[in-house]
């Protein structure tokens, strides 16, 4: 009999060294998982916004306070979004710090960091589409970086704003961008990534002559704790859900002066906190891309240390130089952040 | 112990889809109006026939007192026009008379009379059926 | 292994009834549709117990947003309060234009007789232009009585600095003495007790318990302008204000301060049955005394020796003596009534000649704004009173008429 398309999704047995929660953290599958549960609840959630500056603030309120079940669905849709920026991230980080990016990963590290990239954006991109007093500022104070570019910051700012000054053109690209432009690219790509994740041989192990523990756990058994996973994280999302509410605020008022704690969304607190320091495309742009650059080049910068016996671990030794910068600038992203909030 | 983790199971399914039908099946909108005000009764003499196309209604007053016609056609809800003899409805070229029979399809039904009445204030009060 | 599924799924559906449990809590919305602006607004849900503010802002046309500001669909408090106008007073000078204006509200024209915020911003209750300028002037800051400053900058006059005052005496004053006007905040005593902007006359003070009246009204009591007015003196010597020391236990004693002269009538009616809107709200102009926009006398509706009281006759049902009347009807005012009118054209609309033979000296009846008790009374001319005919100011009425108290 040949086997399934869910068959294809994974394969026949995997290494039980792979499979131990404690050194993935099923970071990749619950990601996958979330970015299920946000791709859903969004569609629901379109059923009732309305995305025009006028209608925008009030529709989501309409869909919190009036809807049945409305307030369950925007803040699924909240939640599973922000726990995906920050499961994507740890998954980033145990990548790196399991050496899990040594060639054949060497793409497959790159589509995942870009992966990272895209749901940031999707993350500030929907946080725009509330369009109230809450992303005002923070909307003003992004699309202006852009136009920091030299060169060619007017023109993509104009093609991020339609226009010269945010409107109702702004928010239907953003909505466009949310729902579809961003989307799209992600689906391709996270596809592309899973698909890469079972060609490169699963998990990042030692290969099969190195290993210690020569177990093996059946397809079902893996399914069986995805399953569980699977039940835990609806778990907490639904209490999330019911505990802490989305965000809200009035909308967009005319003339509005910025509160006294206007800040940029959580995940952009670090850039706000580099853009105190002076110059916008500096801090606000080339700094930010260094540090991306700095992670998407962890793949090439001395591979040759590390080899593939060393694999399957935390913190193996080859690896010593890349643990130390990526840790060096997540603590820099913590500590800018966490300054950011005692101003 | 193994039913009754189905059971929890299929109970989570049944509540979270309930909860869906709920969601997506709820009405914002108030709704079209149940009736509407045309006005002083006098606006409308013995006689004539005039159009209120924000309803869409015709509004006809004849010996026998004030009646509506609905001018949405039966057929599949376009606005149908008023002629020399009656209603054309210019989407699938149903035919009505002058008292809103049919006359020919595809059209199954004829224009739906409302009711209009004139009340304390002398105001004529239009009700959707 | 199958014991956490059973656990966690256990744990789902307990999770998912509280998903509907949650639900159930939720509020349901009581939704009313302004038939002014046409939106529909939720703040009826959590305040259905609170009463219709005036007859002429009923809630199924004007709603709660309109004046008050707010979320209109937030059901949650904080966010529903958040865009409020004037915390609990939308009548605030500082807000007022947005909640209370427009061409067809209180901001529109003189002739339409809807000027009421563009006169009431220029008035000297408001400003307290004049009070400014008698203390500078007192203390040589200006070189005369003509009203310069105010307490906030508006047509010709600037804001009132006491920091730009080089005079100490005017920094006490500033300090001590800018206590009653629309925009401050009363001073702490219930005798005191008001709110600001339009609601400083128009609404009932917040209760002793903390609690508020939900209204507005033309029907004011002496006691409503008392929380400002015959509560003591301001003295230029020390610059301070000194309280009024008597303890008033009935109408008669509590209504003027010890020093005052008055008639039964002055203390019998309330202050808004004499004091025209004019006078209260201002005409537009900036004037730097209260005596020049203060104008009704004893004559305005006793006449004189030699004159009756002006006259009015309503011909036209649109007349503002018929508005007026609408808002608080003490007196059945129809089209064709005769009422006075001051010499200034106000309508005193709760005084009604009442019809008589010719040739006889007229009846009136006034009916009080504030109890609608009715009084009747004759004019002067044709009477017994002595009055000089030049003399008609109200200290040669007071000379026999004064009430002991």
């Amino acid at each position: 009999m040949r086997p399934s398309f869910y068959d294809h999704l994974h394969p026949p047995t995997i290494p039980a060294a792979q499979a131990r929660l404690h050194y993935t953290m099923g970071a990749g599958g619950l990601a996958v998982f979330l970015m299920l549960v946000v791709g859903f609840t969004g569609i629901l959630v379109t059923f009732y916004y309305l995305p025009t500056p006028e209608q925008a603030a009030k529709s989501v309120q309409e869909l919190t306070f009036l809807v049945p079940f409305g307030w369950l669905m925007r803040n699924l849709h909240y939640w599973s979004a922000q726990l995906l920026v920050i499961v994507a991230a740890l998954h980033l980080l145990r990548v790196v710090f399991t050496g899990a990016y040594l060639p054949p990963r060497r793409l497959n590290y790159l589509l995942g960091l870009s992966l990272l990239v895209l749901c940031i954006f999707l993350d500030f991109t929907g946080y725009v589409l509330r369009w109230d007093e809450g992303v005002h500022w923070a909307l003003v104070a992004g699309t202006n970086l852009v136009r920091s570019i030299p060169l060619v910051g007017a023109q993509l700012y104009a093609a991020l704003v339609g226009g010269n000054q945010i409107g109702a053109s702004t928010l239907i690209r953003f909505y466009a961008w949310h729902l579809f432009g961003l989307t799209l690219v992600v689906i391709i790509i996270g596809v592309w990534h899973i698909f890469r994740v079972r060609r490169d041989g699963g998990i990042a192990v030692p290969p099969p002559e190195l290993r210690t523990d020569p177990t093996r756990i059946p397809r079902k058994e893996l399914a069986r704790r995805e399953g569980l996973a699977m039940l835990w994280a609806a778990l907490v999302l639904i209490l999330l859900a019911i505990l802490v509410p989305a965000p809200l605020a009035p909308g967009i008022q005319e003339g509005a002066t910025p509160a006294s704690e206007s800040l940029a969304p959580w995940f952009f607190l670090w850039v706000q906190q580099l853009l105190k320091a002076g110059d916008p495309f500096i801090f606000g742009v080339l700094i930010p891309l260094g540090g991306l650059l700095l992670l998407a080049l962890v793949p090439y910068i001395t591979p040759h240390q590390l080899n593939h016996a060393e694999l399957g671990k935390w913190f193996p030794r080859g690896g010593r130089l890349v643990q130390v910068l990526v840790a060096i600038l997540s603590g820099a992203i913590l500590l800018l952040t966490i300054l950011s909030l005692f101003h | 112990m193994d039913l009754f983790m189905k059971a929890s199971l299929a109970g989570s399914a049944l509540l979270g889809l309930g909860a869906l039908g709920r969601y997506i099946s709820f009405q914002v909108e108030s709704g079209h109006p149940s009736k509407y005000d045309l006005g002083p009764a006098s606006d409308y003499p013995a006689g004539s026939s005039t159009p209120a196309p924000e309803i869409p209604a015709l509004i006809i007053h004849n010996d026998q007192g004030f009646k509506a016609l609905s001018l949405v056609c039966p057929h599949l809800g376009c606005t149908v026009n008023v002629t020399d003899e009656g209603f054309a409805c210019p989407c699938h070229g149903s035919r009505f008379l002058r008292d809103g029979s049919l006359r020919n399809g595809p059209a199954s039904h004829p224009l739906t009379s409302l009711k209009v009445e004139v009340n304390d204030d002398g105001q004529l009060i239009l009700y959707m059926a | 292994m199958h014991r956490y599924f059973f656990l966690t799924s256990f744990l789902l559906f307990i999770a998912s009834g509280l998903v509907f449990w949650r639900q159930n809590q939720s509020l349901k919305p009581i939704a009313i549709t302004t038939s002014i602006t046409g939106k529909t607004e939720y703040c009826l849900t959590c305040h259905a117990d609170i009463p219709e503010i005036s007859p002429s802002h009923p809630v199924e046309t004007f709603g709660c947003v309109l004046c008050h500001g707010g979320e209109p669909l937030a059901l949650d408090a904080d966010l529903a309060h958040s865009t409020m106008r004037g915390g609990s007073n939308p009548s605030d000078l500082s807000v007022v234009e947005t909640s209370c204006g427009g061409e067809m509200c209180h901001s529109g024209t003189a002739q339409a007789n809807r000027d009421h915020i563009q006169r009431v911003t220029t008035s000297l209750q408001a400003t307290y232009a004049g009070a400014i300028a008698q203390v500078r002037y007192a203390f040589g800051a200006q070189p005369d009585l003509t009203a310069r400053m105010g307490v906030y900058a508006i047509d010709g006059l600037a804001a009132f600095d006491s920091a730009a005052e080089s005079s100490p005496a005017l920094r006490s004053f500033a300090v001590n003495c800018l206590t009653c006007h629309l925009s401050s905040q009363p001073l702490e005593g219930k005798n005191y007790n008001r709110w600001t902007g339009c609601s400083a006359c128009h609404s009932p003070a917040p209760r002793t318990d903390g609690t508020q009246v939900h209204k507005l009204t033309t029907a004011m009591p002496y006691t409503q302008c008392n929380a400002c007015h015959n509560r003591g003196n301001y003295s230029l010597a020390d610059m301070q204000f000194h309280p009024r020391q008597d303890a008033p236990t009935d109408r008669l004693h509590d209504y003027y301060q010890p020093i005052a002269v008055f008639t039964r009538c002055e203390y019998t009616l309330d202050c808004a049955d004499c004091h025209t809107r004019q006078e209260a709200m201002g005409d537009g102009h900036i004037y730097s005394s209260k005596k020049d926009i203060q104008y009704v006398r004893c004559k305005t509706c006793h006449g004189t020796p030699d004159a009756l009281p002006l006259t009015h006759i309503i011909i036209d049902e649109n007349d503002l003596a018929l508005r007026l009347a609408f808002l608080n009807p003490v007196i059945d005012l129809k089209v064709g009534d005769t009422i006075l009118m001051t010499d200034k054209g106000e309508p005193l609309w709760n005084i009604r000649e009442l019809p008589g033979a010719a040739g006889e000296t007229p009846t009136y009846e006034l009916f009080s704004k504030a109890t609608g008790d009715r009084f009747t009374f004759k004019p002067v001319m044709g009477s017994t009173c002595q009055q000089n005919p030049n003399q008609p100011q109200a200290s040669s009425c007071h000379e026999c008429h004064a009430t002991q108290r």
